[in-house]
């Protein structure tokens, strides 16, 4: 498997990776969604100030084949949004874990993390669906 | 559907060996993007590029009444063609609906090569079957036993030519020959499904990934359905299922102009798709360009004033004018250019205009 799937971030089964700064979290889609999406054009992002449940579709992702929904990982409020990914959606596949963010959070309960995959699980995760 | 049910074209795993992603598209299991959609997209409008369309039927028509045969079943009319010459049609109910939209080149007044869509072979060989009653006409199904490609791009001929024994410049749009590409017997046509200049060719199936090879060791890449799909609606080429079906006419379609008179001769769907023709119909599909960010996807429903007066048969990202663009099958009385309509997307409504048609065409 060629995805990038880095060892310091946590997985939700539905491809979104978030990165843990005190109580505040960065999301996006992982390598492997990003892959499987093919070229995206466009994101709607959500307003600042939002709050979500975890797992709630907060965002589109569309690419040229289809639409995906982005789904939080974790309760919390939208504290930023990527503002570079409206003027070039592409950083989204170029790359994901970096430029390719999507929003800052504010974590409404840390213990949600405990819910999340950690990089070895998200890969045999993917190794599955690869195989079926 | 699992993949193994699925039917595979004779260049299948040479796709996957190549780095394609594949889906299900008709029953087939077919490459739906190599590199990247965006990227193939461009290097046909730029260079060349190659499409696997082996999935498409084809048949081969003989007979005395061959022609009588297609004349009722076809809304063009035949007597356009002559020997070397294709023609693009609609096969029509009796409402003036779509059974399916073809390509048939007259080899001679007795015989007939037609090249169908995937998704309606078999219907369309029932279709023409039932039709043929006392007339002297037999029908065979060749897609299995060959195979099919696109070549398609501005740099198609100059590509083309130190492979094939004749000058392929020397074929006019529409027009095919039989010649040797690299040895190998292949039929050749000027018709394609891009809005570039390009061919569209079929050989035995032995022959095909030789003949797939030797097109891609030249400059031009492999193309996926992916990008056959917003190279055609850029071009504003109707998709079976999208702009026409057993629910849409080629009128309503906006290409009346493959209905024609035939003043003495009936065909199926004629009275019907005459009367549209003259008199205008209460629904058309229509060009959009989208002018809010997001994009437009098939089934999307168009509004005028909180009225809903139609819906997007097609929509999507078009890499060349970098926007989303699509058809939509909407009220005629909507149908003036400029004309501001808004879209849902979701839970929100979007601005787009009736723009002219095509998007792109470079044939």
């Amino acid at each position: 498997m060629d995805y990038n799937i880095p060892k310091n971030l946590k997985y939700s089964p539905s491809h979104e990776w978030i990165l843990i700064e005190n109580e505040e979290g960065i999301i996006g889609i992982t390598d492997y969604a990003q892959d499987q999406l093919g070229d995206i054009v466009y994101v709607e992002f959500p307003e600042v100030g939002e709050e979500f449940s975890n797992g709630e579709s907060i965002a589109e992702i569309e690419s040229v084949k289809a639409v995906e929904e982005f789904n939080i990982p974790v309760s919390g409020k939208i504290i930023e949004i990527n503002d570079e990914i409206n003027e070039n959606p592409e950083l989204v596949n170029e790359s994901p874990y970096e430029k390719g963010w999507l929003a800052r959070i504010k974590l409404a309960n840390l213990s949600e993390l405990e819910n999340l995959l950690s990089s070895e699980n998200y890969i045999s995760q993917i190794n599955k669906e690869l195989e079926d | 559907m699992n993949t193994s049910d699925l039917r595979k074209t004779p260049l299948n795993s040479r796709h996957k060996e190549i780095g394609a992603k594949m889906t299900e598209f008709g029953g087939w299991e077919m490459p739906v993007s190599y590199e990247g959609i965006i990227s193939e997209h461009k290097y046909v409008r730029d260079v060349a590029g190659v499409f696997d369309i082996s999935h498409m039927g084809e048949f081969l028509l003989e007979g005395e009444d061959v022609k009588t045969l297609l004349q009722t079943l076809m809304v063009n009319d035949l007597r356009l063609l002559e020997p070397s010459k294709g023609q693009y049609s609609c096969i029509c109910y009796e409402n003036g609906t779509v059974v399916d939209d073809c390509i048939y080149y007259e080899e001679n007044p007795t015989t007939y090569r037609m090249i169908v869509n995937a998704s309606n072979r078999e219907k369309d060989f029932k279709w023409i079957n039932s039709h043929i009653d006392n007339l002297e006409v037999t029908i065979k199904d060749l897609t299995s036993e060959r195979s099919r490609l696109a070549f398609q791009g501005p740099k198609t001929d100059e590509l083309l030519n130190p492979l094939t024994d004749i000058d392929v410049s020397d074929i006019n749009r529409f027009y095919f020959r039989k010649c040797k590409l690299d040895g190998i017997s292949i039929f050749i046509a000027r018709t394609g499904y891009t809005g570039e200049k390009g061919f569209e060719l079929s050989a035995s199936k032995d022959n095909i990934e030789d003949i797939f090879n030797k097109l891609l060791d030249t400059e031009a890449k492999p193309i996926g359905l992916g990008a056959r799909d917003s190279l055609r609606l850029e071009a504003c080429y109707s998709l079976y299922g999208h702009e026409i079906s057993d629910k849409i006419t080629p009128i309503e379609a906006n290409i009346g102009w493959v209905v024609k008179q035939k003043d003495d001769i009936d065909y199926i769907g004629k009275n019907i798709l005459l009367k549209q023709k003259n008199e205008g119909t209460s629904r058309i599909i229509v060009g959009l360009t989208l002018k809010d960010p997001g994009i437009m996807r098939q089934n999307y429903k168009v509004f005028v004033d909180g009225k809903e007066i139609g819906y997007l048969t097609s929509g999507g990202y078009s890499p060349t004018l970098e926007k989303s663009i699509g058809l939509a099958l909407i009220q005629s009385e909507y149908n003036e250019l400029e004309k501001e309509v808004d879209i849902q997307i979701r839970k929100k409504m979007k601005k787009a205009e009736v723009v002219s048609t095509p998007f792109y065409q470079n044939v």
